[in-house]
């Protein structure tokens, strides 16, 4: 307002009074007002009507989506008070209007419509000054949009409308669809004012404050809105969505968001975060996608189809908007899911700070419905963050809020179910338990969390215990029971495994056999039961019965590679070595890129076909592997990439792979590292060795460039120095240079790292063999049989060694043993095959 | 299939071919005045034996390879009933009749990998971070993030790849089914909006029915036709999932959501975390009714929502409780400059700008309002990262006054252990020693750093930008002090426990793999590799600066 004048301080107080709502000061201000100047009465009564009527309204609130009711008795003062005010027609022409604003909203009160928008067509609205207008008089702008707007959607179309803009035109001419435009027009003109005032008003507030008293007086409290502003800012995209018009009610959205919050919008830019993410994420796709700093397409799948009359064109321009967030290097989304995010970010500290904690009875109702509202914004977080494979990122939100979802099953399980995806085993597997105690009759859980324990965690205990809960639950867990005896099967399968005692490894056997058994007649369709069970099987060496059920698993599902790979392993156990390596190629053709089948492959073809062709499949292997880690080469890709996931996924396939001589808890790249060295040197030796027969070349060695194979080794060693297996190869290159002593030493080294691995330990029987000492030789090696009762060839260097030493009836048992398992002996060792849920 | 539609089909065959180059954009305008035509040509896919299929095939292939979007999109309409038919076959070994549709799906895929200019088309997109100003928030007014490692990473705004680098796939093996089809199911999801009802119905249909066929539930169907299991990858059930939530909020509620029900069983049953994560979610954020208009949209209902918050005010909530604690030390006269560092308090995640104003400001006592929120803006703007850390090394500062009065109370104990602690209390309250403090006792940070095997540093390394990185280290030695990195040092030697015991995060299941590092060597595979290769020589010497 330019005709403002200093020095009054009453003036100024009831600026502020009006400014910051304090309606029960103002007859005590118009008292004393009236007490100085004749002119001011006037002034008296309109500040006096304004004040009953706000007080009126503050008593007596309109609800959105009801209507006003009509004259009221209350309402009778407020009009004689106005009427006063403009009928003596003393006021400056600012209070003129002023007084014609509240007249016009009175009339909406009581629902004269028609005589507000009389009184809306005597004032023009678009012609007073937003630049310099006291603050209260921006709110009154605001509203008197917005109640116009209120007043054009009550009166019909046909009917005569005094709008100031059109009012010489003959208004019957108009179509609905000027109307529609003109009354969306008026709330959108309205929210902007409303917004420059919500931000004007806490500038002054808090200038106010500054200046006037050093303690925050009430500034702690909130500001209502009222139905009027709240009507302004929120309608005209109400309407658009209700004419399906997402365009520009998308459009809408991004406006009120960019401009600077204000404590009285927060909660209201929440929603309309919320909302408009949603928009992104359900009805947006990338192609059909604009930048907040575009402008629209022109025609948008968005839009209904059946309302293209609806179109809205925004045609105006306010001489003030309200401030918008500005600034250098500012953030703009260019793609849907960016932009979702960053609005559901938004959503997600407010939802978060705004979460009751307190759980005590008389906050319930709200602790309830703070937690729904945030539970809301973290399914979309979730949803956006999960399409693009950001499982790390998401994990750590959820984390967030965990702090208000003490007994809350639903934000607990999507936690665990982020960990998981994350890759945080051990944490997931903590949380689910949470998620069991909350929820104890689904069986999903507790297979989710034996899933980790047998996988990337190996806590075989635990995964014990997580599927004997799912076991327990009988008929209630219905599809999910064989799903139960197939994980406690896998649990004890991978216990056999570890055992070091023979009693307890055929006992774990047993029961893992008799889990398989009771999975596969409950699911008799599924090729996972009817796999394990025959892998079972063969690692029990019952050869034929395992070829039954791996058939029938290749019947459930032709290309499994873990059938396949177990086809050609029992093969091979049968000695059917083209046979095995057929299906080995087979397999290869649909898994190119399998290292699993390509080490067995290697073997095979050693066997069947000669060296050569072994380690040309041995350098296509190291290719595969090379392109592999450049692929994966993380300096270009970001946080999580799922690129990168895929890339660990895959590598944990790879760590899957449970080679006994690979078993240490080291890194998977190592483990595949060693792998190929392993192969290397192992074709190596076979190579110069000129022998075909690759099992017996890795036992009697007559290499003539050990070198050859001491560099492979000695990088290996340098990339990898406290690896038994390094130490092993070491071992055998010694033996080969014919130095029985190192050799020893070396063996010796491996076994200190690893008491367990039977390679080493045959070997070491060998040379002390070798060294005459037969006692300790015959000790090593009846160890390294209760390591691995099924290695034949221990049992054969055990039968040598007691051979030796005269006790030629046990020798000959320990031959036939021999014998018998190299019999039903696979090229690799079944458990080469992972085991996983 | 019905004459009328053979000939409708051979109709549309003969004409595409004929058409001259220059009708192209008007016959793509046109194409879907063809109501009977979409039918038909799904009565072909659907049919193995069709002779027509072929043709059909190779034409579909022909539009796609058009430069008319919208012939593009025409052809991408059948690609998840193209998909179901391929699955459902392979499932049943009956490779030979599948030939023509597989090389469409190849055709697509090959096509889709690579830009114009023929190079391997990256995927990307940014993940927004808080603590950088957008054009919907200033970072002062939320707040800053705890400072995590993840809120470290996300410092800055990270380019992410989301799919790229794919080859060229001449044949199909069970190997690579996956990744095509999932990228093709990713280029259908980016045009899904362009789809129409009848491609929505087929992407449900197919959702459904590869993840029931075979399974007992696949007995409660209207389709019970004898079917293979179909093995699904989690990563495809994504994809799914995502073309499913349109369909639900784009006129296929009904079949929508029972696709969604079917996804999430199979997920289950699979043990599948990600596909079941993204269900729930959706099934949980299902608005409650159907809509009215049962093929009508449901994008969004939106209301006016009342400004006021529904939240009563003597409710705690995390905002509360900092105004609370505000005013307490405001009244305990421990508003020095220390308190300048409490600007947001990282405990509760983020901090509001409302809380801000209401929070008597230490530098401008009983200065508050907007002012105090504009002054915050200022200095954050400056220096965001360091806010940031300053923020989560306030977090602590509540723990550190403990124990600060448990030193008091024992101080020849705490000297012993922590010579840290013992320090005069004034030197406490200026912000650089307040940061050596925080240095030595609890940041996780460093724990990862005196830890090289644990799984954090992996994550660390997997994910963050080592720009960050290095920040925090520059800031945690901002302060150089000789006794400090003594004690530093010594704090690592006694490792784990004694950082873990004094901290009580409202969960505590932060600290599992600090207190179990036997696990978190089982844990290392994992991720453990690719950070070997490529970040271990930086963190090294990251590591060995710290020591």
């Amino acid at each position: 307002m330019t005709t403002r004048k200093s020095g009054s301080r009453l003036e100024t107080e009831i600026e502020r009074c009006r400014s910051e709502g304090q309606w029960d000061k103002i007859p005590e201000l118009v008292r004393q007002l009236s007490a100085k100047l004749i002119s001011n009465d006037d002034l008296g009564e309109l500040l006096l009507g304004e004040c009953k009527l706000q007080a009126y309204l503050k008593e007596n609130p309109i609800k959105q989506g009801s209507s006003p009711r009509g004259p009221r008795l209350k309402l009778v003062e407020v009009r004689k008070h106005l009427t006063a005010a403009l009928d003596r027609g003393n006021l400056k022409p600012d209070y003129l209007q002023e007084a014609s604003l509240l007249m016009a909203k009175l009339c909406y009160v009581e629902a004269e419509f028609r005589e507000a928008l009389g009184h809306y067509g005597r004032v023009n609205l678009d012609e007073m000054q937003l630049a310099g207008a006291p603050v209260y008089r921006l709110s009154m702008i605001a509203e008197a949009y917005a109640t116009k707007g209120l007043c054009l959607e009550k009166v019909p179309a046909g009917s005569p409308s005094l709008s100031n803009k059109n009012s010489g035109s003959p208004s019957s001419s108009r179509s609905t669809t000027d109307r529609e435009q003109e009354i969306i027009t008026c709330y959108e003109k309205s929210g902007d004012i409303a917004l420059l005032y919500l931000q004007e008003a806490e500038k002054a507030l808090s200038a106010g404050i500054q200046n006037r008293s050093p303690k925050p007086g009430p500034t702690t409290q909130e500001q209502e809105l009222g139905y009027f502003l709240e009507t302004g800012l929120q309608r005209a995209h109400v309407i658009h969505f209700k004419n399906g018009n997402l365009t520009q009610g998308v459009g809408r959205f991004r406006e009120i968001l960019r401009a600077v919050e204000t404590r009285t919008t927060q909660n209201l830019r929440m929603t309309i975060a919320r909302q408009l993410a949603e928009i992104l994420l359900r009805g947006m796709c990338e192609q059909s996608y604009w930048s907040p700093l575009e402008d629209p397409p022109a025609v948008s799948p968005l839009d209904d189809p059946t309302r293209q009359g609806h179109i809205y064109i925004k045609n105006y321009s306010l001489s003030r908007s309200p401030r918008l967030y500005s600034g250098e290097n500012l953030f703009c989304p260019q793609e849907n899911t960016e932009e979702a995010l960053l609005l559901l970010l938004i959503s997600e500290s407010m939802a978060n700070r705004d979460a009751v904690l307190s759980r005590i009875p008389e906050h319930n109702n709200d602790r309830i419905i703070s937690l729904q509202s945030a539970s809301v914004v973290y399914d979309l977080l979730t949803i956006a963050l999960g399409r693009r494979g950001q499982y790390e990122m998401l994990s750590e939100c959820l984390e967030r809020a965990m702090k208000f979802a003490f007994e809350e099953f639903h934000l607990w399980y999507q936690l665990a179910l982020s960990l998981m995806a994350a890759g945080k085993s051990a944490r997931a597997v903590k949380v689910l338990k949470e998620c069991i105690r909350l929820k104890p009759d689904d069986p999903t859980i507790p297979l989710l969390a034996v899933k980790l324990c047998i996988g990337p965690l190996h806590w075989l205990d635990e995964g014990e215990m997580f599927a004997k809960m799912v076991i327990d639950m009988g008929e209630k867990a219905a599809e999910f029971r064989a799903k139960g005896y197939m994980a406690i099967g896998l649990v004890y399968s991978l216990k056999a495994t570890d055992a070091s005692l023979r009693s307890s490894q055929e006992e774990y056997q047993r029961k893992a056999l008799g889990a398989f058994q009771r999975a596969q007649s409950l699911s008799p369709t599924d090729h996972l039961a009817a796999f394990y069970l025959a892998l079972q099987l063969a690692v029990s060496r019952q050869i034929p019965e395992a070829l039954g059920y791996v058939r029938q698993a290749l019947q459930l599902q032709g290309d499994d590679v873990h059938s396949l790979h177990l086809l050609a392993l029992l093969l091979s156990a049968q000695k059917h070595y083209h046979d095995a390596l057929n299906i080995i190629e087979m397999a290869l053709s649909e898994y190119p890129e399998n290292f699993n089948l390509l080490y067995t492959k290697v073997k095979l073809e050693a066997m069947c076909r000669g060296p050569e062709e072994a380690l040309l499949t041995c350098k296509h292997m190291l290719q595969i592997w090379k392109s592999f880690y450049n692929l994966t080469n993380p300096s270009d890709s970001g946080r999580g990439s799922s690129l990168l996931d895929r890339a660990i996924a895959d590598r944990r396939q790879l760590n899957a792979m449970t080679l006994p001589d690979f078993s240490d808890p080291e890194t998977g790249r190592q483990q595949v590292f060693l792998l190929i060295w392993d192969f290397l040197l192992s074709v190596t030796l076979n190579f110069h060795s000129g022998k075909t027969d690759a099992l017996k070349s890795e036992v009697y060695i007559g290499m003539s460039k050990p070198a050859e194979a001491a560099a492979c080794t000695q990088e290996a060693a340098n990339l990898f120095p406290t690896s038994h297996n390094v130490l092993y190869m070491r071992g055998q290159i010694a033996e080969l240079k014919g130095n029985i002593e190192e050799a020893k030493r070396w063996y010796e080294e491996a076994l200190s790292i690893n008491p367990t691995h039977v390679k080493t330990m045959q070997r070491l029987g060998l040379i002390l063999h070798q060294l005459q000492r037969y006692s300790l030789s015959e000790k090593v090696l009846r160890d390294a049989v209760q390591v691995n009762s099924t290695a034949h060839d221990v049992w054969n260097s055990l039968g040598e060694v007691l051979q030796a030493q005269g006790n030629a009836a046990a020798a000959t048992e320990c031959f036939l043993t021999a014998l018998e398992l190299e019999a039903s002996s696979p090229i690799l060792p079944f458990t080469i095959i992972p085991r996983a849920l | 299939m019905f004459g009328s539609e053979r000939s409708v089909v051979e109709e549309w065959l003969s004409e595409f071919k004929s058409l001259p180059e220059t009708h192209i954009p008007s016959y793509a305008g046109s194409l879907h005045l063809k109501k009977s035509l979409v039918p038909a040509l799904y009565r072909v896919i659907q049919d193995p034996n069709n002779e027509l299929l072929e043709p059909v095939c190779h034409q579909l292939f022909e539009l796609y390879r058009s430069s008319e979007d919208r012939l593009r999109r025409f052809t991408l309409q059948f690609l998840p009933e193209l998909v179901w038919v391929y699955l459902r076959i392979t499932a049943s070994r009956d490779r030979q009749s599948n030939g023509c549709i597989e090389a469409l799906l190849l055709g697509i895929y090959n096509l889709e990998i690579v830009d114009k200019d023929g190079n391997s088309r990256l995927l990307s997109f940014t993940i927004p971070s808080l603590s950088k100003p957008s054009i919907y928030h200033e970072p002062s007014s939320l707040g800053s993030m705890v400072l995590t490692e993840g809120a470290l990473c996300q410092h800055d705004q990270i380019r992410v790849l989301y799919s790229g680098l794919h080859p060229q796939r001449e044949t199909f093996t069970a190997q690579n089914r996956f990744e095509v089809l999932c990228f093709l199911m990713l280029c259908y999801n980016a045009a899904v909006v362009y789809m129409p009802l009848s491609s929505y119905q087929s992407v449900c249909r197919m959702s459904s029915r590869l993840c029931v066929c075979g399974f007992p539930r696949q007995q409660q169907k209207l389709w019970r036709e004898p079917c293979n299991r179909v093995l699904l990858d989690p990563e495809f059930m994504v994809q799914m999932l995502t073309a499913v939530y349109h369909a639900i909020y784009n006129g296929e509620w009904e079949m929508g959501r029972e696709a969604l029900e079917d996804i999430v069983y199979r997920a289950q049953l699979e043990l599948y975390s990600q596909p079941l994560l993204l269900g729930n979610a959706m099934k949980s954020s299902l608005p409650e009714s159907a809509p009215d208009d049962p093929r009508g949209r449901k994008v969004l209902q939106v209301e006016v929502t009342p400004t006021v918050s529904r939240i009563s005010i003597s409710a705690i909530t995390t905002a509360s409780i900092r105004r609370h604690r505000w005013k307490r030390e405001d009244t305990d006269g421990m508003s020095g400059g220390e308190d300048s560092f409490n600007i947001n308090d990282p405990d509760e995640g983020f901090s509001s700008g409302a809380s801000n104003s209401s929070q008597p400001s230490g530098t401008k006592a009983g200065g508050g309002g907007g002012v105090g929120l504009r002054g915050s803006s200022l200095s954050s703007s400056s220096s965001s990262i360091k806010k940031a850390i300053t923020a989560r090394l306030s977090r602590d500062r509540e723990k550190v006054r403990e124990r600060e009065r448990e030193a008091d109370r024992k101080p020849e104990l705490l000297t012993d252990h922590q010579p840290a602690e013992s320090r005069p209390p004034q030197r406490q309250q200026s912000p650089p020693s307040s940061i050596n403090l925080e240095a030595i006792h609890l940041s996780p940070i460093k724990k990862h750093l005196s830890f090289p095997v644990g799984p954090a540093l992996v994550r660390t390394g997997s994910t963050s930008s080592s720009k960050s990185f290095d920040c925090m280290t520059f800031n945690l030695n901002g302060g150089e002090d000789e006794q400090e990195e003594a004690a530093r040092g010594e704090d690592k030697e006694r490792g784990i426990s004694v950082g873990g015991s004094h901290r009580h995060s409202t969960i505590s299941l932060q600290e599992e793999h600090l207190v179990r590092p036997e696990e978190a060597q089982e844990l290392l595979p994992a991720g453990a590799p690719l950070t070997k290769q490529s970040r271990s020589p930086s963190f090294n010497m990251q590591i060995i600066s710290q020591v």
